[in-house]
């Protein structure tokens, strides 16, 4: 059922664009050449999570999604905060 | 109609700032198309999703929340990451030089 709503609907063939974009960009993650590269990807990666929660939200109509995207947010903000202080203090 | 011609604008600056994660030569020009894909793609999704949405106005407000909320963490996070990376010994690899354009 989830599978047929996801692929009617125009913003389904979203999520599987989003989904592909980030497993490309999982290759930067994993083989970056510096932890900073690394961490680029990570927040990337993280942000169209974000946005996949949201549509998942969208598409099901359950919109307890949204409370969990928005704390994968600050979530993200803090560890990319916390990783850019650690960058800066290990230089 | 609009929100799906927003949709389209965002997966598109979402696969562009993809190929320029992975094609650029540096951090920080990396940094550039991340902060690109990131928030403008991101936002402008939201904003489809919430002119699209057929929900209560708490809803539609709470998609906007969100918008607003990466608007305001993104560009944080990558000019920390940014300071952090310069601070941690990696020099800039791209040099651009406009004096050496206008006078060969």
């Amino acid at each position: 059922m989830v599978e047929e709503d996801l692929l009617v609907n125009p913003f389904g063939w979203g999520v599987l664009i989003l989904i592909a974009t980030s497993l490309i960009l999982s290759y930067r993650v994993l083989f970056g050449p510096t932890l900073a590269d690394r961490i680029v990807g990570i927040n990337t990666v993280t942000t169209k999570l974000v946005v996949i929660l949201a549509i998942f939200g969208f598409i099901m109509e359950e919109y307890f999604f949204l409370d969990l995207a928005i704390v994968l947010l600050m979530v993200n903000a803090v560890g990319g905060l916390i990783l850019a202080k650690y960058m800066e203090g290990a230089g | 109609m609009i929100e799906y011609f927003l949709l389209l604008l965002g997966e598109s600056i979402m696969i562009f700032g993809t190929l320029g994660i992975l094609r650029f030569p540096d951090v920080y020009t990396r940094l550039h198309a991340a902060t690109k894909c990131d928030t403008g793609g991101a936002m402008t999704i939201l904003m489809a999703l919430a002119i699209a949405s057929e929900a209560s106005l708490l809803i539609k407000l709470k998609f906007l929340v969100l918008a607003f909320l990466i608007a305001l963490i993104n560009p944080m996070v990558s000019h920390a990451i940014a300071r952090g990376a310069y601070k941690y010994g990696i020099k800039p690899e791209v040099v651009v030089d406009m004096y050496a354009w206008d006078n060969p």
